[in-house]
């Protein structure tokens, strides 16, 4: 977050306002490198919420594709400090979106004679490439704990697993996370502090 | 900077780990496709969305305003049509109300010459007596 302070003033003053083509040139260009560095930051964390509210890998690409588009064309010139609340705020009304339209696709498809099947995402070695990884025994224990917890994080109600995710993993506070989620600040301790009960209470003694 | 405004328990702290090592842990064509996104959004940046989409959204603002727009024309028009209209045909109409009368058809059926021959010759003897 801090990064972002001293990328903030020159977003807010208008370029046209220097009257000098060169140096609206340095503040697109420096506006481009701050969010580049800003959406680099986010991206993967991003996936990981998308992915454990939609629970489908594409889906979850095509929402943070779609986020971070949107933020670039319509928030770019707002100041750097407010990028990321309102880049998951966007990214959460695009999830929303892909539930509704998911569960509608569902009842149309229930209705049809013939089902065809999506999976026809063929098997990509580097897809498959690992990521550098701890030791086999640790490694193993993670992988309990990730599958748990990705399992218990479904279970929860949408908000509560929005909330949960912000704060923890991507390290929102609470103001940040209220003005992401659309809500107040006391719905979201709320949220946060039921999710964490919820999970607590499924996953204790994995995580204790 | 915490994730929470008050101190992690132990449980967040282990949750938030293992959410981190999967972060970590994503393959390589889950971070290639985020970074080409990342790369088109770049591209994107300033630009608004297609023209054609803001002509979508308007477009039932713009039927209405139509409609309403032929309304208005017609209503206008509408005295300016139907006045000559009633004037060439006001005799039309004249004839089809008596053709409606229903009590006018009655007399007819009951038409009678000679009672109407005789009252008019009773008439004329009535004057030459009093003549």
């Amino acid at each position: 977050m801090s990064e972002f302070a001293t990328l903030a003033s020159p977003y807010s003053m208008p370029a046209a306002l220097h009257g000098d083509v060169a140096l609206t040139d340095d503040s697109a260009q420096t506006r481009s490198r701050a969010l580049n560095q800003f959406l680099a930051g986010v991206e993967l964390k991003a996936f990981k919420i998308a992915q454990a509210s939609l629970r489908h890998e594409d889906d979850a690409l095509d929402a943070v594709q779609d986020a971070m588009l949107q933020l670039a064309r319509a928030y770019s010139e707002r100041p750097a400090e407010e990028w990321k609340p309102l880049f998951y705020r966007i990214l959460e009304n695009r999830i929303r979106d892909m539930q509704r339209r998911r569960t509608v696709r569902g009842r149309v498809i229930s209705w049809l004679p013939f089902r065809g099947d999506d999976d026809d995402d063929e098997m990509d070695p580097i897809a498959q490439a690992p990521s550098p990884e701890p030791q086999p025994t640790k490694r193993l224990e993670l992988d309990q704990a990730m599958t748990a917890l990705e399992k218990a994080l479904g279970e929860l109600p949408p908000r509560q697993r929005q909330a949960f995710m912000l704060r923890t993993l991507e390290g929102l506070d609470v103001a940040e996370t209220a003005t992401a989620m659309g809500c107040s600040q006391g719905s979201v301790k709320t949220h946060y502090f039921r999710a964490v009960q919820a999970l607590r209470a499924q996953l204790g003694e994995l995580y204790v | 900077m915490s994730p929470v405004n008050e101190p992690l328990t132990d449980f967040e702290r282990n949750a938030r780990r293992v959410l981190e090592e999967s972060v970590a842990r994503l393959d390589g064509r889950t971070r290639s496709r985020l970074n080409q996104a990342r790369h088109a959004a770049l591209e994107a940046v300033g630009r608004r969305p297609q023209a054609w989409w803001r002509s979508y959204t308007l477009m039932p603002t713009a039927g209405a305003a139509a409609a309403l727009l032929v309304a208005v024309v017609l209503w206008h028009r509408e005295p300016n049509v139907e006045a000559p209209m009633l004037e060439a045909h006001a005799g039309v109409v004249e004839d089809m109300d008596l053709l409606a009368d229903s009590d006018a058809l009655e007399l007819m059926d009951g038409w009678d010459g000679s009672f109407y021959e005789w009252a008019a010759s009773q008439s004329d003897a009535n004057a030459e007596s009093d003549g």
